[in-house]
């Protein structure tokens, strides 16, 4: 209780010996106090864009995963269903938002710190490579499913590979707003490693 | 007096950084290079497709190029201009190896270069959706796999997505050796 009421007291007396130019700062580190203006605001932004990357990434997996359609007649031959599970680069898509979702909220802690240390080189970089990883993973897994979404809406006829989404309108619109939910992804990666970039800038 | 030690310290590490740096450079010039050269042989090797099959019908098609899916045309499209890019991009990594301290050119090369993956990367993984349906076909939507006619088509568009995905490893790299030489004191 003490020593308690010691250091309580001793810290304004400090304050205002140090206001008042008579007593030494803080222990100076390798370098002197700078402000952190710019490096702060762009950490700041970067935890937004990731948070609203995160969104869109969960948004894509989400609509992906729930795109089920069931026509409402049947015959005793056809099949009248259609789910992201029968085509292998849907459930690849899902599987990559997913993913990737789970790395933004991960890479959150990693945000804030760079925020509350404007001049750490080391999480900046940390976040820098795994951003492009991520970045390359949305955009595969984007281009991918919107190369299945072109051939559902158009078909081709050099192949002979008719359009379902004539039939399945429903599990087509689900399944182009995932495509482009995840192409917001992607944007939004690209701002978070320019952002990276421009914040590891020496001066 | 701690001023002028953090001098004495700042310049005592300059001259070792530097040659990293003109080192990373000097890496980033070579990357760049390798990268060219998939991006080249990828877009050539789609773009000189056309298999005709040795009989034929009145009605039915047994030519194929690669322009008959829009998809490998994108594929085509977006290998030539990322390859034009690294093209007009390497005299830049040259002026990264005589002035390894040049900061904004850095940034406008990450810049660049995160949009290029981008591109890439769209062209190449809608490809191998593309070319995954032509080996495997899709049941449940009728679609039937084309690679059992089209042998040496099938052959040539997959081997083509190598030089692509293999690029798009280098990006990811050139990225990082970027960020690496910017973060540098």
């Amino acid at each position: 209780m003490k020593s308690g009421d010691l250091t309580t007291s001793n810290v304004p007396q400090e304050l205002s010996a140090v206001s008042k130019g008579k007593a030494p700062l803080l222990p100076v580190t390798a370098a002197p106090a700078r402000p952190g203006g710019w490096r702060k605001g762009i950490a700041i932004f970067d935890f937004i864009i990731r948070l609203c990357a995160m969104a869109a990434a969960l948004a894509a997996a989400a609509a992906m995963g729930t795109s089920d359609q069931t026509l409402p007649f049947f015959t005793q031959f056809f099949q009248f269903q259609a789910s992201y599970d029968d085509l292998p680069t849907f459930q690849f898509f899902v599987i990559a938002m997913g993913i990737v979702a789970g790395y933004l909220l991960l890479s959150l802690p990693f945000s804030i710190v760079t925020i509350v240390r404007p001049f750490a080189v080391g999480p900046r970089v940390l976040l820098l490579i795994f951003d492009t990883v991520a970045l390359t993973l949305t955009t595969a897994a984007g281009a991918a499913a919107a190369a299945i979404v072109y051939l559902a809406h158009n078909g081709n006829q050099n192949t002979n590979w008719l359009a379902i989404c004539q039939q399945f309108g429903d599990f087509c619109q689900k399944v182009s707003g995932a495509v482009v939910a995840s192409f917001i992804a992607v944007v939004l990666f690209v701002f978070l490693v320019v952002l990276s970039a421009m914040a590891l800038r020496r001066t | 007096m701690k001023g002028s030690a953090a001098v004495e310290l700042a310049e005592a590490t300059r001259a070792p950084s530097a040659g990293i740096n003109r080192g990373i450079s000097i890496l980033d010039l070579i990357l760049r290079i390798v990268a060219l050269v998939c991006t080249l042989g990828s877009a050539i090797a789609m773009g000189t497709t056309n298999e005709t099959l040795p009989f034929f019908t009145q009605f039915i098609r047994f030519r194929a190029e690669y322009n008959d899916l829009p998809t490998f045309t994108f594929f085509v499209a977006a290998n030539a201009v990322v390859s034009g890019y690294l093209l007009l991009s390497l005299p830049i990594s040259i002026f990264h190896i005589m002035r390894s301290g040049a900061q904004n050119s850095r940034i406008l090369l990450i810049i660049l270069d995160t949009s290029m993956l981008a591109l890439l990367t769209a062209g190449a993984s809608a490809s191998a959706a593309i070319v995954y349906l032509a080996h495997n076909g899709n049941a449940k939507a009728n679609w039937l796999s084309i690679c059992q006619q089209f042998n040496s088509f099938c052959e040539r568009i997959s081997g083509s997505l190598i030089g692509s995905f293999g690029a798009v490893t280098v990006f990811i790299l050139l990225i990082l050796l970027s960020g690496m030489a910017l973060s540098r004191r």
